[in-house]
């Protein structure tokens, strides 16, 4: 692999437009996975990609040491905790393995803009794991791959 | 040896046209894989969920567990691959 550029112009493309905006456009595919074409799946790739495209121009510095791979490994785990959670969970609340409509989420309702139903909110939670873990789980890969931010 | 192999496959691309005739048309409605599960899918999804995208309703509410199989697929193959090219630090020890 080569080595990051050193180009003052790369590094403020990339730093100031680049990744903000890839990140960005990220989340908004994945809050409007359940209204447009979307999910946790293209979000979390989207995401991934920009910090790979991070790590290829920016450095150690400025895109490693802010999101090293044991924080990657730790996201990717959380992201399938947290879809698992949603599985179990509804178990302890009379409910079948994986049934939304028992979450105990109804409480988010109060402080929200518009009312969902249950089933949605549980959509998004799981949308959000998958996110999760498939953001961490593609920078792992690069990382491991790649080889050369490893010596933490 | 050749012409048997060529001729094999131009019989079974044959039989395959043959039985491509029989196929429902695409977005049939009245086709066998559009009447069994999908209509209560719709329905269901409208009536119960509530979100305008019936793609996501389907994909992680009525078929969460495939969902759930395939983030783990995911979340398996990046540990396989952090498991495999690890750095260890106990195995150089006693590296023969």
């Amino acid at each position: 692999m080569t080595e990051p550029h050193d180009s003052l112009i790369l590094h403020f493309i990339v730093r100031a437009f680049m990744v903000p905006f890839i990140i960005v456009f990220g989340i908004y595919v994945l809050v409007h996975g359940e209204a447009s074409p979307g999910g946790g799946f293209q979000a979390g790739a989207i995401v991934a990609a920009a910090f790979v495209l991070a790590r290829l121009t920016l450095g150690r510095e400025h895109a490693v040491n802010r999101f090293p791979t044991r924080v990657l490994i730790w996201t990717a785990s959380l992201g399938m905790a947290v879809y698992l959670l949603a599985g179990v969970v509804p178990l302890f609340f009379g409910a079948n393995f994986l049934d939304y409509s028992q979450l105990p989420v109804g409480w988010f309702n109060n402080i929200a803009t518009h009312d969902e139903t249950l089933r949605a909110r549980g959509i998004f939670i799981v949308e959000f794991g998958v996110f999760l873990a498939v953001l961490g789980t593609l920078g792992i890969l690069y990382d491991y791959l790649t080889e050369r931010y490893l010596d933490d | 040896m050749r012409w048997l192999t060529l001729a094999f496959l131009i019989s079974f691309q044959a039989l395959f046209i043959y039985v491509s005739l029989d196929l429902p048309d695409r977005a049939d409605p009245n086709a066998p894989a559009n009447v069994h599960l999908s209509p209560e899918f719709v329905e269901q999804g409208e009536k119960e969920i509530e979100i305008p995208n019936l793609v996501t309703a389907v994909q992680a509410d009525f078929r969460s567990y495939d969902t759930l199989g395939e983030t783990l697929v995911i979340f398996t193959a990046g540990l396989c691959v952090l498991l495999v090219l690890m750095r260890g630090s106990r195995t150089d020890d006693r590296a023969p």
